[in-house]
């Protein structure tokens, strides 16, 4: 029987998932050793199995017989009543939102940044290195001390920001600005300057990686204090 | 601009049933899963996401809140332990990530969807499989492949990376 190429790329998959033949997995083993397609795609999907062990020895309800979403309990409305329910809660906020918008648009940076602060090393500790990472060192502005180092990690959602910066002002607020290639600022993190100067902190953008011209670290009051390059 | 109403109902249709389940599954609070979907689908019609990233988003800001809540009536900021929090937020993670999966798995076509079943969860060869779907060994392979990718793009989509 002959091989060829694409059904040797083919068997990455039982490969990964486990239930090649002994002869099989010879044979895409020796394979992998000088085919860099399948080097490279291994290295996106090896974590896999790790992940489908997360869904339980049968792979949740989706695998199994039993309903799907059965366990969660307090369903008994129907669902037009709560999207109702949804929408009026929505109109009410919406006659609200001039009032709070600049106040809610500052809470969901904190909460953004509290939420990644913390969930950030456990959620990327080990993985982090198969992340596609840049670093870039952001240049003090004249007249600013400030050292800031910040790593730009790909995410499916967007561009995670993991912010380190010593000799910072002391007080007062500080945020991260993302400008994108046509200019445009978002704040992708706010934070409370510490006694010590220093924070690590992790923001989040929804731009992708190439989509981002500079980062800008900025008082509360807007002043720059170091600005990096993509 | 904010999302229209219907905009926001049909958020809440599509998307509704999969954030209680992760709410629910990382809570274990029945009380609070539809106050905490119906203000994650809030704040994500306030920020006005675009619509491709529209799934990782709720995931996103549904995990914040989740976290945040915990925090806020768990314990009060002195008392927290360092290694305590982390230990429940990484906790709190891998139930988020279960689900996660457990719902990526569910948005797999369903013959790539048997294979992953066959080969992974049960163990079987691939001979085995393509006697128990019914194709040729070949085709049991090129699912397989098909089904690894795709998996991990829903997985992405979705912001589990690891
Ligand atoms: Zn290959």
């Amino acid at each position: 029987m002959t091989t060829g190429l694409d059904d040797l790329h083919v068997m990455l998959g039982a490969y990964v998932l486990g239930g090649l033949s002994d002869e099989d997995h010879r044979t895409f083993s020796e394979h992998l050793r000088s085919c860099r397609q399948c080097q490279t795609e291994l290295g996106q999907v090896s974590g896999m199995p790790r992940l489908l062990d997360l869904a339980g020895p049968e792979g949740g309800p989706h695998l199994t017989d039993a309903q799907v979403g059965a366990p969660v309990p307090l369903i008994t409305e129907p669902d037009d009543e709560r999207v109702a329910t949804l929408l009026g809660e929505v109109g009410r906020r919406r006659r609200r939102r001039r009032a709070w918008l600049s106040v809610v648009a500052a809470a969901a940076a904190v909460l953004i940044f509290a939420g990644g602060a913390w969930l950030g090393p456990q959620l990327l500790g080990p993985s982090t290195p198969t992340l596609p990472t840049t670093r870039v060192a952001a240049a003090p502005v004249a007249g600013s001390q400030v050292r800031i180092d910040i790593a730009l990690v790909t995410r499916g959602w967007g561009t995670q920001l993991d912010v380190v910066c010593n000799d910072m002002p002391t007080n007062g607020e500080l945020a991260l600005w993302v400008i994108d290639r046509s200019g445009k600022a978002t704040t992708a993190a706010s934070w409370r300057a510490t006694p010590a100067g220093s924070s690590r902190v992790t923001g989040a953008t929804a731009l992708r990686t190439n989509e981002i011209q500079s980062l800008e670290v900025r008082t509360g009051t807007g002043r720059v204090l170091a600005a990096a390059q993509t | 601009m904010p999302l229209d109403d219907e905009a926001i109902a049909e958020i809440y249709r599509e998307h509704g049933p999969m954030l209680r389940r992760v709410v629910w599954r990382a809570t274990s609070d029945a009380n609070r899963v539809e106050d905490i979907v119906q203000e994650v689908i809030l704040r994500v019609w306030k920020q006005a996401p675009e619509a491709d990233n529209l799934r990782a988003y709720l995931i996103t800001t549904a995990r914040h809140l989740i976290v945040d809540q915990h925090r806020a009536a768990g314990r009060r900021p002195q008392q927290a332990q360092l290694g305590e929090i982390a230990e429940s937020d990484s906790a709190l993670d891998r139930a988020l990530d279960q689900v996660l999966v457990e719902e990526a798995l569910g948005r797999l076509q369903t013959n790539h969807r048997e294979i992953v079943r066959c080969l992974y969860y049960e163990r079987m060869t691939v001979a085995e499989t393509s006697r128990r779907v019914g194709v040729p060994e070949g085709t049991v392979k090129s699912r397989a492949y098909y089904a690894v990718r795709n998996l991990r793009v829903i997985l992405d989509e979705m912001g589990v990376t690891r």
